[in-house]
Formats: C-alpha cells, structure tokens, sequence
C-alpha cells in the first residue's frame, strides 16, 4: 500500500470538489473492497477522501418525482441497514434476500450501499499484479480470456477482459429498475438508470461503469412496485456461504389472474454488469407463471451465452436457476 | 487433597480455555518485544529460471527502510539443515512461482509493506513443468523406500479373469493446510543465540533445523510456541520464513517480526499434492475380494521428493490374497509437497473406499455387509497379529446409531422437495505409535500444600495437549487437577516427540506418566519404608517432609509394540442433501465411530474428531487449488477463491467411541485421534453424493457444476 | 450488546485464573499498562498453579518493557490523530494513515487478543465490535476511527465474570488452536443483539416479516456465523455455545462411547460436573 493523504471533509460538495481535483484520489466510504486492493497494490491512490461521516445514509419513501412512492436508500447508508430497513423488507425483499446473500454480516456492518454499486471484480488475475490484466494495467492483456476462468463471463464478454460484477445487491438492483442519484463535481445531481451504470468492457475495461472522477453516489431509488409478494434472490456457490457467486438469479413477478403481467429476471456472476435477463422476462409477460413457461424463459435466456472454457457449466445452472427462483418467487420467495 | 479422583477419561474443559476465550493466549505474534522491526518477504513471478537482475534501490530509499536482503547480500547458509522447500535466498535460481526472493525490513509493518512492492526483478525465464496432465507420463518410482512397490498374489491374472471388478481413476486436487494463524516468527538475537517465536508442532525439530541452517549450536536456539494456531502438517517441518526472520534480525541487529500474508500461504509452507489414483478391485459374486490394485501418480518438487503414502489404507483394510500398491511420481516446479491432516490415508481412503462402494453396489451387497465379509484376522501387508481392530464395532455401531437400515441400495430413491437425499459409508484406519520423549516433573510443598510442574517440549496446536498432561499426571501423582502446571512449547524443556502423525499424546502422555511413576519409586525409595498399599507421590511429599522434589525420564515404546499391527479404525456415516435444482450439496447429518484406544478427555477428543470431520467434508465438497499451468501460479490464493467449509457447510456431526483397551501400541493404550477423523470422510460423502443423485463423482471437489 | 441474564458456572480455578487476567483487565484501563506488564508482576503465590503455571508460560517470554518504536513520530508517514475508545479507555494515537485499526490495536495498544488471519476480510478472526456492531478490523483505517467506541475480545468480561459467551464457548469447547476464537466471540455477541433486533439472514424463512427478536435455529445461527472461518472444524461447538447463550437453557452435547451393552451417552452438564 502506497503512502496516501487521508483527508477528511464536511459535505458532500467538499467531498465531491477533492476527489475530482486529484485524479489519484478517492472515496473511502466502508473500505472493504478499496483497502483490500490497496493491501494488494491493485489500487494505488495517493489520497483517500474519508466520507464515512457525511450524512446520505437515510431511507425514506420517494416523495416526488418519477419514482414517486418508491424508495431511496441514502448512498453512505450500510448494507445491513438497508436490507433490514422495514420499507425495504416489505416492500422490496428481493433487495433484502440479495444483500444478506452477499459477503458476511462483518462486511455488510461496513460496507456501503453507494459502495457496493463500485466493488471491483473479483477475478484472481485482477487481484494479482504478477499477472496481465487490462483492467488492472490496460494493454497487459487478458489472463483469464485462455486461462482460469471458471468464474468468469458467459455474457458480453469481450477478449480485453471477461471478469463478471461480484455484487448480489446489485442483481437486485437491476431488475427492480433502480435509478442512482449522483453528485456531480459541477454541484449538480444527475440520475443514472441502474442498467446503465455499469458497462460491459469492451475495449476499455479499465472503466466498470459510468461515474465520473469525483463523483459521489448520493442515494439510490427503486419505483415502487408489485413484486413484493413474489420475488426471490438464488445464489448457487461453491460453499453454503460467504462466497462469490457461481450463477445467481434475482426473480420477480406480478401475476394478474393466471398470467403474469410482468417479469423481472436478473442475473448475476455472469457478465461484466449485473444481467438483466431481457429475453426471459419479455418471453414471460403474459405467460402463465408454470414450470415449463419458467424453462423455456431460461432456456431463451441462455441461448445467448457464450461460454469461456471452464465456465461452460454456467450455461445449464444459470437456465436451472432461472427456473428455480422463479419457482421460489411464486411460492412467495420463502427459503 | 488425598482423594484419588480420577482424571483421565473425563470430559473436562481446557485448562487453556480462558486464556483463549479472553485473547490471552499467546500466538507467534503476539509478545510485545522492544525495538521490534517488521520483516516483509517478496516472492517470485516465474514458476523456473533464474534472477538476473535485481534492483532494490527504489525500495531502500523508501521511508523507515532498514533493510532489503536478497541472495545477493543473504548471508550463506546451510541449505541442508532441513528446512523444507528451499528459498532460502542462496542462489538466484527459481524453482517455483512464488518462490521467496528477498525481504524488507523496515520500521513499521506499512514502511516493509510498501518497500517490497518497490524491488524490481529481471528473470530469465526457463520452461516451467506445471502442468500435471502434460507431465504425468514422466512420473518415475519414488526413491522414498516406504513408497516401494508392495505385491502380493497375482493381481493382474485375477483382475482379468474376475467376473466383477471395478477399475477406475480417482482424483484429488492441490489443498493448502491454512491454518488460521499464518506462518510467523519473531527472532530475537542475544550474542550468538537466538530466540524464535514460532508456531512448532515439533518444537525440538524447528530448533535443529534453525540451529543447523544457521550454523548454530541447538542449544544457541530456542523455540518458543506455547499455542499454536493451527497447524495440519504445514507447521510439522519447518519453511524458509522461520530462518528469513533470524536472518533479518541478524541484519538489522534488531528484533524482527515476520508474518506471511494469507497469500503468500499458497506457496511457502508446502501443500497436499494432487493425486491420481488408479483403483482396481475384483471380487467373487458373493463377495468376497481377490485382488486389489492401488496406484498412485503424483508430483513433487523440482529438488525434494514428498509422496504421501495413499496405498497405506488398501494395505491394511482388507484380507485380499491378490495386492498391488505403487506410487509414480514426477518433480514439476511447484513448491515441495508435505504432510497434510491425515497424510494419505484421506486422501487414499477417498479412492479404495469409493471403490469399495462402487463393487459393492455391482454385486447388490451392502456396503457395510461387504466390508464385514472381508475382514483380515491379521494385519495382511505383513502377517502380524492385530494388537487391537475395532472396525466391525465401528460399522456396526455407527449403522445403529445413524439409521442405517433406512438406506435404500438404488439412488434416487429418497427425494424431499427440491432434495434428492442420501446415505453414505466409508471406513478408514490410521496406525498407532509412541515416539521417544522426555519429560521433567517437579513436585513442591508448602505446608500440606503439594503442587506440581509438568515439563516438556510437547506442542499444543488446539489439540488439548496440555489439558490430557494435566489429566495424566494428576491422575498418577494422586493430585487434584488444580495443583499440576503443564509447561510445553519451549525447546528449553526436555526434548519431545512432535505433535504429528497421531503420535503427541501416545508420547507426551506415557513420558508424563512414566515421570510421575518414577518420581513415586523415588520417593519411596528415599523413605527407606515399605508399604502394603503403594502411597502416591503427593502422599509422601507430605509424610516424608519433602519440600522440593524432581526427576527426569526418558521414554521409549514398548519393546514388543513391534510384534503386532497397531492402528485405530474408523466407520463414517454421512446423510447428504443434493438440490435437484443448483447442484449444491450439503452433509446434513454424519456419524464417525471411532477406535482410537484410550480416549484421555472425551470434551477435546470428540473435538478433535469434528474437527478432522469437517476437513473431508471440505475435501469432499469445497477444497481445491487450481494453477495456471501458463505461469505456475495459483488461481486460488486468497480464502475467496480457495473454499475451506464455513460455518454453513457443517450440518450435525456425531462422533461416537469404542471403548478399547489396548496397551499393546504403548502402556497408557493411547491411538491418537488427530488424524484419524478425517479419513474415510470424503469417500462417505461421495458415496452418499451417489445414493443420492446417481452420479459417481471420481475428481473432488464435488461442486455443483459437477451434479448439474 | 447486551449483558445475558443467564450465567454459566466456571471452576474454582478457571474462576480464579480469570480473576487475575480481569484484575490486569482493570488495571489496563486505569493506568495504562498492559497486560503483559501485568503477566511479568503476577506473583506465583497469588494464584493456583494451574493459573499461574498458564501465566507463567507467558510471562518467561513476555520479558522486555514496552517502548513501542513503531509508534516513534519518526516512523509515521502521512499522520492522522485519532481519539477513540477502547474497551472503555480512551486511547489517543498518531497512526500513519495506512494503518489498520486491526495493526493500531495489536501492534500500538498491546491488545493481539483480536488475530491476523487474512488481512482482507475473507475469515473474520479480526472481528471487532465498533458501537455496538460486528466489524473487520482488517478494513478498518484506524485514521476514521475517531471518536468511536471500540470492543475487543479484551473488553468483553465485566468485572470479575467472563460474558456469557466466553463461558459458553470454555463450555463447549468451542474452539481447538484459539486463533480465530477471539473474532468468533465477539461476532456471537453482536449476532446476539442483531437476534433480539430481529434482523434477517439469506436463510430466513421469510424476510417480508416484521422485525422482532426471533429464536434462532441452528441453520440461521450458522448461516450469520459464516463470516468467521475456523480451520479447526469447530462449528458445532460454536453453534452449541451460541444457542445455549441465545436461548438461556442448556444445550446438550452428547459423549457416545459404545461397548459391548450398546452406546452409552453422556451429556454435557453432567460431564462438566464430574469433570471439574
């Protein structure tokens, strides 16, 4: 870990003003993904802007606005207290069941909501600097691409990297619509729709999603919905718990009568952003919500996918766990 | 304080329990030494070559610098002073990725950190061998005599001939030990001796190793390792870090502490090696076994050898005139092999006990009844008399108590929601042995007030080393457990036998009781009387006056111990859960029964057998490490990609006893339970794994792209 | 956190062992001094030998004053003040802005209760509790740790009594090497409180729920323990310890010894009784 200058600010806008003055800066928010890369060398910023005591951590019903009715989870909020939110927990399980499902109650007790959304990937050949990596050091190559990449990509891939997102929040996240609210460095908001906030590599995998130097997610805001009573988040992992995802599925429907009336299908460890399975939920709308309609929907789904190597097996888990949390979802998302 | 309470065999609590519950005990890092420097290593990036150029002068400029030592300015060493795996900075060739190639000293451990990331190196880079499938063909026979080839009958002949057989290949992957304190050392220099603070299952075998490769005399090094954090084999031998540490020291004539990284883990203290073991078995339509084939390919290190001894099951397990057991192995550039939980027989009894089931199943035998149906009446690898074999009793009693009878001989047959469920069995066995060790014990008396100090150079690594010593010499001194201190872990005390291979407590234990025997004859013999009822030791503290009293013994196995074949035995039981849906598995339920001969506190003992449980669990289900065979680095080099079980992984565990007496191995009639816990596990689990699903899984780790 | 009314039983000599690591605990915040300080002046004759020979182990090598050089303003690069409380005592220091709290406590404030395991939050032996929850000290920059309250594994007894949980997992024996041990302990004590808050897990049965203190199953005792490796395999024992402090009865853990009348059990209470 290099020598940084810790700096410590008021506001948001001071916050916002240091980093985007400094293009080695950044924010330490819960810090369990920076320090642990910084320990690495991977990331190796001479300054960190503490916003840990800023206050955006609220949640709270949106009062205005298009997502009107919905909720807005304050940006530096920590992820237990968001999944247990009582607003979030009954109105929006599927988020609660996507976070408890990721790391630990330790790290969840630390990490940020805002924070979660800018994890790194977790590939090894990102994590150790004796290796190539492009979103590392761009123009190093791609270790994983002919290497060890069982747990990488089978969507969107390209041959500069296929790393997937490790968050389960935000599988969640995306099929729930989620907009994030940022702070620019001109002191002005903006609103990025969840879909597009992360990216797919490309040729430029360096960048994992689309905030600017200095930008500070100030909340995030899920429109309201009528999923609550049948949704579900599957992981699958390699162990019982505290593991990165193999393939994980967050499913949601509201059924009107015997059919659904719309479906949302989200998937994670999978691609370089959280997925969100298009083809199976347009598959599924007006569709009655049966097994077989649930496994052509995946099948649909994992048609498009193109396995690497050792990841082939995602292809048939990830049809397998689209079927299984959508049945789950229809039996009200109980374990 | 006469009452002659009975210690041994109860189920009593740690006397190191509070000091671990509070975080007082003691680990390698843990003394706050003046003046102490902070050591950071930094390893290789090619897996073969050499350094050709190496440029540490960013890094000795950088702030709080002490230091920056490679093999350019170490100094020399004797290499063969038996410490494992090389890497000890003395020539610029590198054999493995990862391999140590300097470290920084530095003020504090962020200054070291960051400095070590500051050396640049130039390799010459050589064509690595890491890629086990490519090399498997140039596997040659081990040079270790104990791995010779070892035939009886004519397997080939009847393997070809019998009308049931099972031939097939069994495959275990790289695991690391991990225990959950890293490698590490403070060294302390007074003159010409060093201090080292440093985990040691085998205390006085760390000391002579340091002594020896840093020129020393044994008495010049101490080891000091009252609690240890885990060891599993990796902390048996010792690696190239413990000397690193005391040549730092040496180099900045400071106290230094040197803590490996998780990482770095990987590849510094050894690992269980892949295996490849081929399993032939023949047996007659009723069941009754012919011929067995074990044979196992492997790797080791470039310049060591290490083969873990996986035929050593299928020598004892069961009567079969036809055997062939063998081993291959070829040096590829991957850190030196060592012993890990259950050398072998874990992993060798996952291949002969899936196997077992695999015939079995052909046949429409039972399991368990097939198992029974071949059991040897002496040892057969060598003709001699069981001293004692509690295996019948371990399946029986295990399919008693696990519910056996429910099991279903097809798979498939026991779905439960989105669950397919199955029942498993595997048994294992372990051998028994006392190692030669010493042991001091001193008896003071104040008033009626008699007390007594325990001392030896025994290793406590969560064994309950020094809770079963406490029990002993309690127990034969005629004290109450209060008044006996247990001194261990200190290479100043008599010389002992290392807590490995299952042999600390048969060892530590009979030295302890042999002492407190010898200090009672001597007692009595100093009192010039004769007694009709033998006093104890305490006793005649107090009627001779004796104030202070000591005495030494140094203990051997029985003479005879070598007539018979001494092992403990195992029977594992495991309910495993599949989900139809994602191939995730979970052991629900497992019952272990053990044989293991005297159980000394039956609180640790059942701990210990959990413990070596959840090891095969984890083998069975979550452990493996994966190379790039491009580069010879491990992919998995942090607890996030490397899977040990979690909390959630474990179901309930139930180990069950037999009750043995056995004093044949040694007169205490102790077995040993470290490593016996684990074997058989893995194969259980896979058996179960195939009641349940279907599918027989012949490469571990069984992961859920493997049942989907 | 929250004191449990129930109190399990040591020995005598566990009892008395504990009073003297308390009374260092005591002095520790009083005056400052450690308790290796503390290990070097216990007398042998204060306590019983079981005590003090466990004691005296550590203090042989326990042997050199504390003049922490790394503390030294020399060595410090980009220095940050931090104010924080530490089991009560307030603790000021300078720490070179990349200095962990999980290297501030072990290597500047002589408390190496809480353990090294990974250093990047992947097994939880540096489990701390920071105003009232369960964190990783690994990840945590001592520099943000100003003005917090800080509970180590040190702090957790209360006068001359262990918490609760202590005693459970001495009980159960719910550790085997004790590394990870002290991170287990203080992260059991948090999900104590994360219970009786009624905070849901990825294994409970319906998150939607609303949230009250719930009875914890075995499963969802694992599932929030999942953070916290132990190599060892002591997960039942853990859980055993955790469930017998959650629920305030008894959990039995069974010895089976089988012989030739069949299997004889022996629980753990009773066991504890002749035992000690």
């Amino acid at each position: 870990m290099r020598p940084f200058k810790f700096t410590k600010v008021n506001d948001a806008a001071n916050a916002v003003q240091t980093v985007a003055a400094n293009a080695n800066s950044k924010f330490l928010a819960g810090g369990t993904n920076i320090l642990d890369l910084m320990k690495e060398d991977v990331m190796r910023p001479d300054e960190l802007v503490d916003v840990t005591r800023l206050n955006l951590t609220q949640i709270k019903t949106v009062s205005g606005g298009v997502n009107k009715g919905g909720v807005s989870i304050g940006g530096l909020g920590k992820n237990t207290d968001a999944a247990n939110h009582p607003l979030i927990r009954q109105n929006f399980p599927l988020l609660t069941q996507a976070i408890l499902a990721g790391a630990s109650a330790q790290i969840r007790n630390m990490a940020t909501n805002g924070g979660n959304l800018n994890q790194r990937t977790r590939c090894s050949y990102f994590y150790d600097v004796a290796m190539p990596c492009n979103k590392r050091e761009p123009g190093t190559g791609c270790g994983a691409l002919e290497g060890i990449n069982r747990m990488h990509a089978v969507f969107g891939w390209s041959n500069d990297c296929v790393a997937v997102h490790p968050s389960d929040m935000c599988v969640a996240l995306v099929a729930l619509d989620a907009v994030v609210k940022v702070q620019g460095t001109d002191g002005a908001e903006r609103s990025i729709p969840f879909i597009d906030y992360h990216r797919l590599p490309g040729n430029t995998p360096q960048k994992d999603n689309n905030l600017n130097q200095g930008e500070l997610i100030t909340a995030i805001e899920i429109p309201k919905n009528n999923f609550s009573d049948k949704s579900y988040y599957l992981k699958v992992r390699d162990r019982a718990s505290y593991a990165f995802a193999l393939v994980s599925v967050a499913a949601a429907l509201e059924i009107n009568g015997n059919k659904i009336k719309q479906a949302r299908v989200a998937m994670g460890g999978v691609a370089h952003k959280p997925w969100r399975a298009t083809e199976a939920e347009k598959f599924l709308t007006g569709k009655e919500a049966t097994e077989a309609n649930f496994k052509q929907a995946a099948e649909m789904e994992m048609k498009q996918a193109k396995p690497l190597e050792y990841n082939k097996f995602k292809v048939e888990l990830g049809k397998r766990a689209i079927v299984r949390a959508l049945m789950q979802a229809m039996n009200g998302g109980k374990v | 304080m006469n009452e002659r309470i009975k210690n041994v065999g109860q189920a009593m609590n740690r006397i190191d329990g509070l000091l671990k519950v509070t975080g007082t005990a003691t680990y390698a890092t843990d003394y706050a030494i003046k003046n102490t420097a902070y050591a950071v290593i930094f390893k290789s990036a090619i897996a073969a070559g050499k350094i050709i150029d190496l440029d540490t002068s960013e890094a000795e400029k950088a702030a709080g610098v002490l230091a920056v030592i490679t093999h350019k300015n170490a100094p020399k060493l004797n290499a063969s002073g038996g410490i494992r795996g090389g890497a000890l900075l003395q020539s610029p060739n590198i054999e493995f990725h990862g391999q140590h190639i300097g470290l920084v000293v530095a003020e504090t451990f962020e200054q070291a950190r960051y400095a070590a990331r500051l050396v640049k190196v130039s390799y010459e880079k050589t064509d690595a061998k890491v890629d086990f499938e490519k090399h498997e063909k140039e596997a040659v026979t081990p040079k270790d005599k104990d791995r010779a080839e070892a035939s009886r009958g004519d397997v080939e002949t009847t393997f070809r001939n019998a009308e049931y057989k099972i031939e097939a290949v069994y495959d275990t992957p790289i695991e690391h030990h991990q225990p959950m304190e890293p490698h590490a050392t403070i060294a302390v220099w007074e003159g010409e001796k060093v201090t080292l603070y440093n985990g040691s299952q085998i205390v006085n075998g760390a000391q002579n190793a340091a002594a020896s490769t840093l020129n020393l005399k044994p008495e010049n090094v101490r080891i000091v390792t009252p609690h240890i954090g885990g060891g599993f084999g990796s902390k048996g031998g010792q690696w190239a870090n413990l000397i690193l540490a005391a040549v730092a020291a040496k180099v900045v004539n400071r106290p230094v502490k040197l803590a490996l990284t998780r990482q770095q883990m990987f590849n510094s203290v050894g690992l269980r090696q892949r295996n490849r073991q081929k399993i032939r078995l023949a047996a007659t339509k009723d069941g009754k076994l012919t011929a067995l084939a074990h044979e196992t390919t492997t790797h080791c290190a470039i310049n060591g050898e290490f083969v873990e001894p996986c035929g050593d099951c299928s020598k004892v397990m069961y009567d079969v005139p036809n055997s062939l057991i063998s081993y291959r192995v070829v040096p590829m550039n991957i850190i030196l092999p060592t012993y890990t939980r259950g050398p072998g027989k874990s992993t060798g009894s996952f291949a002969l006990e899936s196997a077992i089931d695999e015939l079995a199943y052909q046949l429409k035998i039972d399991p368990i009844e097939f198992r029974l149906k071949n059991e040897p009446a002496k040892d057969p690898s060598n003709g001699k008399p069981w001293s004692s074999r509690a295996i019948v009793q371990c399946l029986k009693e295990g399919a008693k108590a696990f519910g056996w009878e429910k099991r279903k001989i097809e798979p498939r047959q026991n779905p439960q929601g989105n669950y397919l469920i199955g029942y498993g069995v595997a048994a294992g066995t372990y051998p028994a042995r006392q190692r030669d060790t010493s042991a001091t014990v001193k008896l003071t008396r104040n008033g009626s007030d008699v007390r007594s100090s325990i001392e030896l150079a025994a290793s406590d690594l969560g064994t309950g080393t020094h809770t079963i010593l406490a029990q002993t010499a309690a127990d034969a001194l005629g004290l109450p457990i209060n008044k006996i201190g247990v001194r261990i872990g200190d290479s100043a005390l008599p010389p002992a036998a290392g807590s490995v291979g299952s042999v600390g407590a048969a060892s530590f234990a009979n030295a302890v009781n042999d002492a407190c025997v010898k200090i009672t004859d001597e007692l009595i013999a100093k009192s010039g009387k004769q007694f009709f009822v033998r006093p104890t030791a305490a006793e005649m503290m107090a009627s001779e006056n004796i104030n202070e009293f000591q005495t030494r013994v140094h203990a051997k196995p029985p003479a005879d111990a070598d007539k018979y074949s001494s092992h403990s035995f195992n029977a594992n039981f495991a309910e495993v859960w599949v989900n139809d849906s994602t191939g995730m598995v979970k052991v629900q339920r497992f019952v272990a029964v053990t044989g293991a001969g005297k159980i000394l506190n039956p609180k640790t003992a059942r701990s210990q057998i959990i413990g070596g449980n959840v090891w095969g669990i984890g083998m069975a289900l979550t452990e493996e490490s994966i190379l790039d065979s491009r580069w010879g680095n491990f992919v998995t080099r942090s607890f996030a990609d490397y899977h040990v079980p979690s909390n959630l992984d474990i179901g309930s565990i139930e180990p069950i006893f037999i009750n043995e007496e056995d004093t044949i191995p040694n007169k205490l009639g102790i077995k040993g339970i470290g490593e016996i816990g684990i074997v058989g596990v893995a194969a259980a689990v896979a058996n179960a794994v195939f009641n349940a699903t279907g599918k027989r899984i012949r490469e571990l780790p069984i992961t859920p792209d493997k049942l989907i | 956190m929250e004191d449990e009314s129930k109190e399990l039983k040591l020995t005598d000599d566990e009892q008395e062992l504990l009073t003297e690591l308390l009374n260092d605990s005591a002095k520790l915040s009083e005056t400052g001094k450690s308790r290796r300080q503390f290990l070097r002046n216990v007398s042998a004759a204060s306590a019983a030998i079981l005590a003090t020979q466990m004691l005296a182990e550590q203090k042989i090598v326990a042997y050199t004053p504390i003049e922490n050089v790394s503390g030294a303003s020399s060595a410090i690069e980009n220095g940050v003040k931090v104010v924080m409380k530490v089991n009560g005592a307030e603790k000021s220091l300078n720490v070179d802005s990349r200095m962990t709290l999980l290297d501030a406590l072990r290597e500047r404030l002589e408390l190496t209760g809480s353990k090294k395991g990974c250093d990047h939050g992947q097994c939880g032996a540096c489990t701390v509790i920071i105003e009232g929850r369960r964190v990783l000290s690994c990840l945590t920059l001592a520099a943000t740790c100003e003005g917090k309250e800080v509970t180590t594994i040190e702090g957790l007894a209360k006068g001359d009594a262990l918490h609760p949980m202590q005693a459970a997992f001495v009980k159960h024996d719910g550790f085997q090497c004790g590394y990870c041990t002290p991170g287990q302990i203080c992260s059991a004590v948090a999900l104590l409180s994360e219970a009786k808050n009624g905070e849901a897990s990825y294994v409970t049965a319906d998150v939607r729920a609303k949230a009250r203190a719930i009875q914890l199953s075995d499963d969802e005792i694992r599932e929030r323990m999942s953070g916290n490796i132990c190599r060892c395999g002591a997960y039942p024992n853990i859980v055993a310890a955790i469930k017998e402090v959650h629920t305030g009865k008894d959990v039995a853990q069974t010895w089976q010894f089988a012989g030739e009348t069949g299997v004889a059990i022996f629980e753990n209470a009773e066991m504890n009784k002749e035992g000690a």
